[in-house]
């Protein structure tokens, strides 16, 4: 048993510190915040060198072929740094999307071009209903000749203004799931978007409005009428991706409060050395502690496909989401008035772990996941029937 | 990163598992039931296998040490008595002792032929052990104690104690302690069980009045004492994450048991929303507390002692442990402050640590002790602020005159 990274993982973890604390420092998440494309060209390009792009991308396919463990090193320095721009949307959504469809000839037409930093891609999953089960999917897809003409809205499409290629979850029949995954470029005739002004601007979002675009049948990306089951594969990375996210912005903060514990002077001493700071400060570092537990956890239960895998998904989505809000709001707290103002560089952090909370399913939606994964787990045990429907898997 | 059990490891599980199931322990309500558990279990080689071989342990691994725990909490028996010579007052003496003290009384501890306590809290000094004012005063080729000592584990049933004495009282605070093992069996010392708010008996007040003890029953040297105690302290934490961690797991699967047959306003309370969060909580908590479990063996397995790490292991699973036990009493609503007389099918259905018949109402008011006892959670915080963090510490007022 070996909890520490491999020499291979602390190397790529250095790395890519070094990297974004070069290139992705306050100043520079600052200017990308005030431009409307949200990302730098030069650095997605530095990126795509050192195979970020293409890091759980197959060899066979352009990429590194490394595992979640690995995603979650770069997602966690990524939330450290308040990276802004369209990775986790291209990487994790889009390309996981593609990956788990399984099908050659797709993943050969997508995947090179995503895992070079050519293609910048995202999932529009989310509509009105606010569902991540495919009951939530309106959005229509109707068969017409060869192809399907795709009517409606999605809702918080990340990146979807920087896209080249959207992959758009459709409805194409009634039943359980009933869903179909369409590759749809996004200058397609038909498609138009609204971008949201987000309080974290390191994060873009669009509703994005499917007016009858048409697409070929070679855009069906995986099985018709059966595109959940993708989805699924892609909605638990993005647990375990957004938890490694909230777990960096964490950290930053927790350590930015520290060092501002120990250089600001109240009443002629540091506040460090007030219990009231000193304690929420090491409550800060459990919350952290527990959280690395639960992220790398997760990926590692994931990349082994252990059987725990979903319900450490669900732990560590629900458990960081928790802990995050619990350690940025504290690190505010414990800067006082100076960590209210926007030139200070703490609510970067903040809001960064703050946009990944309702994503890929909140709190709420994990702990009663992974209540019934528990449920599910006691009754096999004992020979009862399952009793718990609808699981994910 | 590898987080599977290495094959030898699911070859030592089934082993014990398999030992478990064949060698139930029969009724353990005398004392003399217990210590003969003891000694079954060392004879199977599940005690002291930490210990070094030439004292009579196992050498074993800290997984293996960590398996044996948690299969004994899986099987729900009790562990062994003399748990405190065992985690923390034997490999004391192994490591500061004579050959002379090591000879005389460590294999002792083992064979649960003598039982230990640990002789430290005082009325006035508990988070601020270092004031403590019971004293051992030298005479001729003996010391002479008097004082009083409180919140004695095994209390009761000690042959001995290990005791911190101040010996210096004109030394500042930290420097004027030493440590002495003192036999239990004499006029001068009396033991009054403490009736805790559990109504139960786990501790002792011990009052000593011209009690004596040899001078080579002297731990290390005169006014080491406090320092001997901090690395004693350090024992006190880690080999049973997994252990805790199937306590718990066992403990809420009973609970979700029991939630299914329990309904208000005709509604079972395992479909109520509100229950099924506080329930996905604590399955989420007890997750968090395995992989952290996880990642402090994974230390201890290379060879790693956690430091300061292991505060922040205990202050996470005491409070925990508070919460929870909070949860259950809000699920199972007036039914959790039984104490006698719950139906069973609504009964908790395990036993304490030391084997005795749990109950929900027990357990929550037992899941208070953990954040005060070993160092409470402010205490905790303190050390993680100041020596994890390294933010400043704050001025005391013992420190103006003392060194440390």
């Amino acid at each position: 048993m070996d909890f520490d990274f491999t020499q291979e993982q602390a190397m790529l973890r250095d790395l890519t510190r070094e990297f974004f604390s070069r290139e992705s420092t306050p100043k520079a998440v600052r200017s990308v915040m005030d431009d409307p494309r949200g990302f730098s060209d030069s650095t997605w390009q530095q990126m795509a060198e050192m195979g970020l792009q293409g890091l759980a991308i197959d060899a066979g396919y352009g990429g590194q072929g490394l595992g979640m463990i690995e995603q979650a090193i770069v997602l966690d320095e990524m939330g450290r740094a308040a990276y802004p721009g369209p990775y986790f949307a291209t990487t994790v959504l889009a390309a996981g999307a593609i990956a788990a469809s399984g099908q050659e000839n797709q993943m050969a037409r997508y995947l090179p071009d995503i895992a070079h930093g050519r293609t910048k891609a995202t999932l529009a999953l989310l509509e009105d209903r606010l569902s991540w089960t495919p009951s939530g999917v309106q959005l229509r897809a109707e068969k017409r000749g060869d192809g399907y003409v795709l009517s409606g809205v999605k809702r918080f499409v990340p990146f979807a203004h920087v896209a080249d290629l959207m992959l758009v979850v459709a409805r194409t029949a009634g039943g359980e799931d009933g869903t179909t995954v369409f590759a749809v470029p996004s200058d397609a005739a038909g498609l138009s978007q609204v971008q949201n002004v987000e309080m974290d601007r390191t994060n873009r979002t669009s509703t994005v409005t499917f007016g009858g675009v048409s697409v070929g049948s070679e855009a069906v990306v995986g099985e018709l009428d059966n595109g959940w089951r993708l989805i699924e594969a892609v909605l638990q990375r993005a647990a375990v991706g957004a938890a490694a996210e909230m777990l960096g912005a964490a950290r930053r903060c927790m350590e930015m409060s520290v060092d501002y514990a120990k250089m600001r002077q109240q009443f002629g001493q540091p506040i460090g050395m007030f219990q009231a700071i000193k304690h929420a400060c090491s409550e800060m570092l459990l919350e952290v502690e527990n959280a690395h537990a639960a992220t790398y956890y997760a990926a590692w239960a994931y990349d082994a496909a252990s059987p725990d895998a979903l319900l450490a998904a669900s732990a560590a989505k629900a458990y960081v989401g928790d802990a995050s809000r619990k350690v940025c709001g504290s690190s505010i707290q414990v800067h006082g008035g100076i960590g209210f103002t926007w030139e200070f560089d703490l609510h970067l952090y903040f809001k960064r772990a703050k946009h990944f909370e309702p994503l890929y399913g909140d709190a709420d939606f994990h702990r009663e996941r992974a209540l019934q994964l528990m449920l599910a787990r006691t009754e096999t045990r004992e020979g009862r029937p399952e009793a718990v429907p609808a699981l994910a898997s | 990163m590898d987080l599977n059990y290495a094959p030898e490891d699911e070859r030592f599980r089934s082993h014990v598992r398999q030992w478990f199931a064949e060698h139930p322990p029969g009724p353990l309500s005398s004392l003399q039931q217990k210590k003969d558990w003891q000694r079954q279990l060392y004879n199977a080689g599940f005690v002291g296998m930490g210990w070094p071989k030439e004292y009579g342990g196992q050498a074993a691994r800290p997984m293996e040490q960590a398996i044996v725990a948690e299969e004994m909490a899986r099987a729900d028996v009790p562990g062994a008595i003399n748990s405190l010579a065992l985690g923390l007052l034997g490999p004391t003496l192994i490591v500061h002792g004579t050959p002379d003290q090591k000879q005389r009384y460590v294999q002792r501890m083992l064979t649960a032929e003598d039982i230990w306590c640990q002789l430290y809290s005082e009325p006035d000094s508990g988070s601020d052990l270092a004031s403590l004012k019971t004293s051992a005063v030298r005479d001729g080729d003996r010391w002479i104690i008097n004082g009083q000592k409180v919140w004695t584990s095994l209390g009761p049933i000690a042959d001995y104690g290990m005791l911190l004495a101040r010996t210096d009282p004109k030394a500042p605070k930290h420097k004027g302690i030493s440590y002495f093992i003192l036999d239990m069996h004499q006029p001068g010392v009396e033991v009054r069980p403490l009736k805790q708010i559990t109504g139960s008996s786990e501790f002792a007040e011990i009052f000593f009045t011209n009690a004596t003890l040899p001078a080579e029953n002297i731990i290390g040297q005169e006014g080491q004492g406090w320092e001997l105690a901090q690395t004693t302290l350090g024992f006190e934490r880690g080999g049973s994450v997994l252990a805790r961690v199937t306590r718990h797991q066992a403990n809420m699967r009973r609970l979700i048991d029991v939630s299914r047959d329990l309904s208000r306003d005709s509604v079972s309370v395992l479909e109520d929303p509100v229950v099924r969060q506080k329930l996905g909580r604590m399955v989420v908590e007890v997750e968090v507390l395995r992989y952290a479990g996880f990642r402090i063996l994974s230390k201890l397995e290379q060879g790693k002692r956690p430091g300061s790490e292991s505060s922040v292991d205990k202050l996470y699973y005491s409070e925990l442990d508070k919460r929870h036990q909070e949860l259950v009493q809000d699920i199972l609503g007036p039914y959790g402050q039984i104490e006698q007389g719950l139906p069973t099918e609504l009964s908790l259905n395990s036993s304490t640590m030391r084997g005795d018949d749990s109950t929900w109402a027990w357990n929550f008011l037992w899941s208070r002790a953990g954040t005060i006892y070993a160092g409470s959670s402010e205490i905790q915080k303190n050390i993680i602020g100041e020596r994890v963090l390294k933010l400043p510490r704050e001025p005391r007022a013992d420190r103006a005159s003392s060194s440390n």
